[in-house]
């Protein structure tokens, strides 16, 4: 399997979430509802994921990659929305929005990289 | 001072230029970790990590492989760490640091961008800063731009800069 389910939801979540945020900035809104909702919704996915893949390791499915390097990249992307929230909150401008959005986009290729190290999908390239 | 001439009209642009005069220009400064900075702050950080993370993995698994490269990696990664800080810093000194952080960054990704076209042998392995940042979407290269651009239109006034 070269690519799996939670990869393709994880990869949709988070490019609408980033597309939320970056039309909110356009269209001049602060950090609102909505937005934080939209990076609120990265965070959940992440922790339902890497909940998952503790499940997956345990039940035997191999990680094709260094576990310690995935679980690496999964630590340090839960931690990007918190503090991508943190830091549009000190200043709740339009600017915030892109902030936020910048979440989306950067767990997205952090989510490419997960997804190499598990399946060595990328190997090839 | 002008304003006491003017009609309704002209008192109202009048009115809001001392935002944007004196008083605007101490804080000018400031407002670089505001608006569109918080976003090139954030983009900093973001940067900071990865290389962060990308060096110690990189020096802690196959250090003997490409030690120019990886130390190079830890560089780079020093320097967005740096960048990043200094931009959200107050004051004049936390300015200037980060212009060198900024100006050392484009210096990195100009030089080790050539070196990889030009000499590849020196630096077996990758890092942020080969072939111009292309790796990361050639943002490495179009970052310290952006960020020296925002820094001059913050830069202090003529008088602070004495």
């Amino acid at each position: 399997m070269v690519v799996d389910g939670f990869f393709i939801t994880g990869v949709v979540i988070c490019l609408v979430s980033a597309l939320i945020c970056i039309v909110a900035a356009v269209i001049r809104q602060p950090p609102n509802d909505i937005t934080i909702l939209a990076v609120a919704a990265v965070e959940l996915f992440l922790l339902v994921y890497g909940v998952a893949a503790i499940f997956r390791q345990l039940g035997g499915e191999p990680v094709a990659g260094e576990a310690w390097e995935f679980w690496g990249y999964w630590i340090t992307a839960i931690l990007v929305p918190v503090a991508a929230f943190w830091w549009s909150m000190l200043e709740r401008s339009r600017w915030s929005n892109l902030v936020l959005g910048a979440v989306g986009l950067t767990i997205a290729v952090m989510l490419v990289r997960m997804e190499q190290i598990w399946d060595m999908a990328g190997t090839a390239l | 001072m002008k304003a006491k001439l003017g009609t309704m009209s002209s008192t109202s642009p009048a009115g809001r230029k001392p935002d944007q005069g004196q008083a605007g220009r101490a804080a000018g400064i400031e407002r670089r970790a505001s608006g569109p900075g918080r976003l090139i702050i954030a983009v900093y950080g973001i940067f900071a990590v990865s290389a962060t993370a990308r060096a110690v993995y990189q020096i802690a698994t196959k250090f003997s492989e490409a030690p120019v490269a990886y130390l190079l990696s830890a560089f780079a990664a020093a320097v967005y760490i740096l960048a990043a800080v200094a931009l959200a810093k107050k004051g004049l000194r936390w300015y200037w640091i980060s212009v060198a952080a900024i100006s050392v960054e484009l210096l990195g990704v100009l030089v080790v961008g050539l070196l990889s076209v030009f000499d590849a042998a020196l630096l077996p392995d990758d890092t942020v800063w080969s072939g111009f940042g292309k790796g990361y979407g050639y943002v490495p290269l179009l970052l310290p731009l952006l960020g020296l651009w925002w820094l001059w239109r913050h830069r202090p006034g003529r008088t602070e800069m004495r």
